[in-house]
């Protein structure tokens, strides 16, 4: 029996294991798509358009076949030109991207082509020889310009708006009537950028043989990417085989095939099966991959006298970029969202997603919960302004509870928002610190504190019928443990919490268990890493495969024994007598006697979850798309220099109903890497187009969160254990970066006055808006 | 040929003259521990140490460092033994997609060769050239910490040990 590994930790759910993957990261082992290199791999290069919107008339590449060195080449010719997209499913005809185009490009860096050849000079210099003919088109750049009659238009749609979005309930108009104040907002949050630093880079291989194709791509989703590449290629699922490695981080932007990912394929076709990479440069990947949506907000709220909400309507204009992407699910987190945080009975807000010719806009962790974070919370710290009430006092009043049913038929189970609200103010001292101008004057530095609360769903079904995942636990002779898994790591630890759950539910340590994810010719179907799905949905497939396996083992044991199966569990590495305590036999000594003579028996444990949700009604905004909902209360203390305008973020609190936290440590860096990008997105990140063009596309230009000015954080978890979630997990990836900018501008308020309503909060700003505020407090004597 | 010496071996490459120290660890020797997020210098990921400095190598011409003592990130285990800065991020939770995690260890293990103890403000300037997308970067920072304190453990064991072998100390 194995003796091969030390077996230290059992019961392994609830402790900072270290990671399962974290010693080949450390070691520089860990194998990327970034580092493959098979043999006589050629390299892609994608052909792009330099125009924002143009009419293609014609593409000759005989030039570029013609130089020595190249292999292959293809455009639109060379597909069946099948659109391709992500909300097929509900939203059909937002499936509007083609592989590679053939009539027309609409940003630019839209793909035209590719080539193959023996290395990167080469590529280059075949793209440079593909002769291109457009007729350059009237374009638009400014989401709200696009919107206006006459303007370009970029699609079929009307006014370019790809995606409409009502959601209605009950009677606003009626409702405003009988508020005691009506107040209305106009808020603005910028278009960032994911920046995973592995850019996005795949090989894919044609076996020509066979007729199949095998892509290495850095995604968050594999089997989504397979879908697509089966789509627009024309094959079956089972001839297409994605894998992933060790992915470099993805935060919403590796969720999608690219044309990337098909062109590698196309290309190792022509090129007889040479397999063919494709890495994009970080200009590409700040141009053509995805981005956060840039978003207006109009939102007016009535309240009553003793601060209760009666009703908000409002406007989301999304500014999408050239195609569709993740565009409805983005559109519908936005708005959505906030049932899950404030009891609402009156409400409607319509959403529009435009196109314009600028970069693509997708999904970035929390598909438009930032947006809408930063809008609602900075809205809702206004009205409690208007009220003279403290806004922690003024949420409380507003806030869901546990065990309701929002308007629009959501079902909150556990909820630990007020616990999550109560522990963070307890935590930084709100009471002392909040509307105290003379607890911290130095000079021209203003302290101030403000909150933020939010709430996420774990995972949702957008882009198919059903948002299944897969497991499989396999117990070898030795008592070694395979988990395969269909969750894509990206970076987030999910193969680690899986394996914890794995370990736990099977009874043995931790230590026994080898992961493998994200391969579609291996492991199960999963629909990917996103909305903060992988812990609770692929998380209970996983612990459904533990208990199979485990019941397998266990009926053996019994039969073996002549004891009751009911009577037995597995629990720390020992078969167990659940009703005595008597430790029977170890879990070794199982196996031993599974793989026997007599019962060889293989220990294939299988676990399959789907969320028991209800399927959203897109012209109202109805259904219960989560099957648990996760809940946070974020507080910043910023510092502001009343003369410069420079804003220091001290500290943040960040209180999160987690449910049950399946690795600690995990969590925490979770909640503190969101806090850091929600910092950045902040006060610095922003991508800035000039007639359609990037003009901000690397990291000298575009500011990331480094490690001087992060301020202390302080995580609090809240458990509240979900009887629907693995061990009582809840998903928790994104809310911990809906509510930081409002945090922000709300502590920001508190310091100085000062009301920040347009992303990112520049020194400027502020400066602009202290001598704004001087002169009205002049004007009223003040 | 140039011969170049990584991680106390002697490589011998056929260099034209162009080529980074980036492009030869990777490409040339396969040596991949070394990523890179920017090739212009802007990221850090890139991080080796050259006569102990940490240097970025996608800005370095591989041919100018010839004879000087390169280290990357898989010159830092000594067999299963891993450097204290490598035990350290992986024991305080500091890595999570990993990608930027050879560069920093890089940089931290050259902070720490010069200051086991360094303050909190030294940390952050000696890292601020390196980015990391996915941690707020609190984890790395209690990961430097805990590694400067397991080095200079080391380093007053070391003392201690020569100490008795010149016997000094009885």
């Amino acid at each position: 029996m194995s003796t091969q590994t030390a077996r230290n930790y059992t019961n392994p759910v609830g402790r900072s294991v270290p990671r399962i993957d974290g010693l080949g990261m450390v070691t520089g082992q860990a194998k990327y798509v970034f580092d493959i290199s098979l043999g006589n791999m050629l390299v892609g290069k994608m052909l792009r358009s330099p125009h924002p919107h143009a009419r293609i008339l014609s593409i000759d590449t005989s030039k570029a076949e013609a130089l020595p060195g190249v292999r292959a080449v293809v455009t639109a010719k060379d597909t069946y030109q099948i659109k391709f997209g992500s909300n097929e499913y509900f939203f059909p005809h937002t499936v509007d991207q083609m592989a590679l185009e053939s009539d027309k490009v609409r940003y630019i860096g839209d793909e035209i082509g590719a080539v193959a050849a023996v290395d990167e000079e080469t590529a280059e210099e075949a793209l440079k020889l593909i002769d291109i003919k457009y007729e350059v088109l009237p374009h638009v750049t400014d989401v709200l310009e696009a919107m206006k009659p006459g303007a370009p238009q970029i699609h079929e749609s009307m006014n370019n708006i790809g995606v409409i979005l009502p959601v209605n309930f009950g009677n606003p108009e009626r409702a405003f009537k009988d508020s005691f104040l009506v107040r209305e907002d106009q808020f603005y949050a910028s278009a960032a950028a994911h920046s995973p630093l592995e850019p996005h880079v795949c090989v894919g291989q044609w076996e020509s043989f066979s007729n199949k194709i095998t892509l290495w791509s850095s995604s968050q989703a594999p089997f989504k990417c397979r879908e697509a590449l089966a789509k627009t290629l024309k094959m079956d699922l089972n001839d297409v085989r994605v894998i992933k490695l060790a992915v470099g981080g993805g935060f919403g932007s590796k969720l999608e095939m690219l044309p990337m990912d098909f062109a590698s394929c196309l290309l190792s076709k022509k090129a007889g099966g040479l397999p063919v990479k494709i890495t994009y440069s970080r200009e590409e990947e700040f141009m053509c991959s995805r981005r956060k949506h840039g978003m207006h907000y109009k939102i007016k709220s009535g309240v009553t006298k003793e601060g209760i909400l009666t009703a908000m309507t409002g406007e989301v204009i999304a500014d999408g970029g050239a195609y569709c992407s993740y565009g409805p699910t983005v559109l519908a987190a936005a708005i959505m969202r906030i049932f899950m945080v404030y009891k609402l009975q009156h409400f409607r807000m319509t959403g529009y997603r435009v196109y314009t010719n600028t970069p693509i806009s997708g999904a970035m962790r929390g598909f438009g919960g930032v947006q809408s974070g930063f809008a609602i919370e900075s809205h809702m710290d206004l009205l409690a302004h208007d009220l003279k009430l403290d806004p922690v006092e003024f949420r409380l009043k507003n806030i869901t509870t546990p065990n309701m049913v929002t308007v629009n038929k959501m079902i909150l189970t556990t909820n630990g928002l007020k616990e999550c609200i109560d522990k963070a103010t307890a935590a930084c001292g709100w009471k002392e610190k909040r509307g105290n101008s003379n607890y911290w004057k130095k000079g021209n530095i203003r302290r101030g504190i403000g909150i933020g609360i939010a709430a996420d769903v774990m995972g949702s079904k957008m882009y198919k019928s059903h948002e299944s995942a897969g497991s499989i636990v396999k117990v070898e002779e030795d008592g070694s443990v395979y988990l395969f898994t269909g969750a894509a790591d990206t970076g987030q630890g999910s193969n680690t919490a899986l394996s914890q759950i794995a370990a736990h539910a099977l009874g043995v340590a931790y230590e026994r268990i080898k992961c493998k994810s994200g391969d579609t010719e291996i492991t199960p179907f999963d629909t990917g890493s996103f909305a903060s799905r992988v812990t609770f949905i692929s998380g209970n497939a996983t612990l459904r495969a533990a208990n199979d396996a485990k019941a397998q083992i266990l009926e053996i044991v019994a039969d073996k024994n002549k004891w009751d199966v009911s009577d037995l569990d597995i629990v720390a590495e020992k078969v167990t007598n659940v009703k005595t305590n008597a430790e029977l036999m170890n879990f070794d000594t199982a196996l031993e006697l599974c793989y026997s003579f007599h019962y060889g028996r293989q220990i294939i444990g299988r676990g399959s979850y789907n969320p028991k949700t209800t399927p959203i009604d897109f012209r109202t905004g109805e259904g219960n798309v989560s099957g648990s909902y996760g809940f946070e209360a974020q507080i910043a203390e910023v510092e502001v220099n009343v003369e410069t305008g420079d804003v220091k973020v001290i500290k943040i609190w960040d209180a999160h109903d987690i449910g049950k936290a399946i690795n600690p440590q995990s969590v925490e860096a979770q909640i503190e890497g969101s806090l850091a990008m929600g910092i950045g997105y902040t006060f610095y990140e922003d991508l800035q187009f000039r007639n359609g063009r990037l003009v901000n596309g690397n990291f000298a230009n575009y500011r990331l969160p480094r490690s001087i000015g992060v301020p202390e954080m302080e995580t609090i978890m809240v458990e509240t254990n979900d009887p629907e979630g693995p061990f009582g997990a809840k998903g928790m990836g994104e809310a911990s970066l809906l509510p930081t900018s409002a945090a922000i501008a709300n502590a920001i308020e508190d310091a100085c006055g000062v009301r920040i309503k347009d992303l990112p909060i520049t020194p400027a700003k502020i400066i602009k808006g202290l001598k704004e505020k001087n002169s009205v407090d002049h004007v009223n004597g003040g | 040929m140039t011969k170049l010496l990584i991680n106390s071996k002697i490589y011998e490459v056929d260099l034209k003259g162009h080529e980074t120290l980036l492009e030869v660890l990777r490409d040339k020797l396969g040596l991949t521990g070394t990523k890179t997020a920017c090739e212009e210098s802007e990221c850090g990921t890139c991080t080796v140490n050259i006569n102990g400095k940490a240097v970025l190598s996608c800005i370095t011409l591989a041919s100018d460092v010839e004879g000087d003592e390169i280290t990357s990130i898989e010159g830092l285990a000594k067999g299963d033994e891993l450097h204290p800065v490598q035990q350290s991020f992986l024991e305080c939770g500091a890595v999570q997609c990993g990608f930027c995690i050879p560069g920093l260890i890089m940089s931290a293990k050259c902070l720490l060769e010069r200051n086991p103890e360094p303050s909190q403000e030294e940390i952050e300037y000696a890292l601020d050239g390196n980015i990391c997308r996915c941690a707020g970067y609190p984890k790395i920072f209690e990961a430097v910490r805990h590694a400067g304190r397991v080095i200079k453990g080391r380093q007053n064991k070391n003392v201690y040990v020569s100490a008795s072998a010149n016997g000094l100390r009885h």
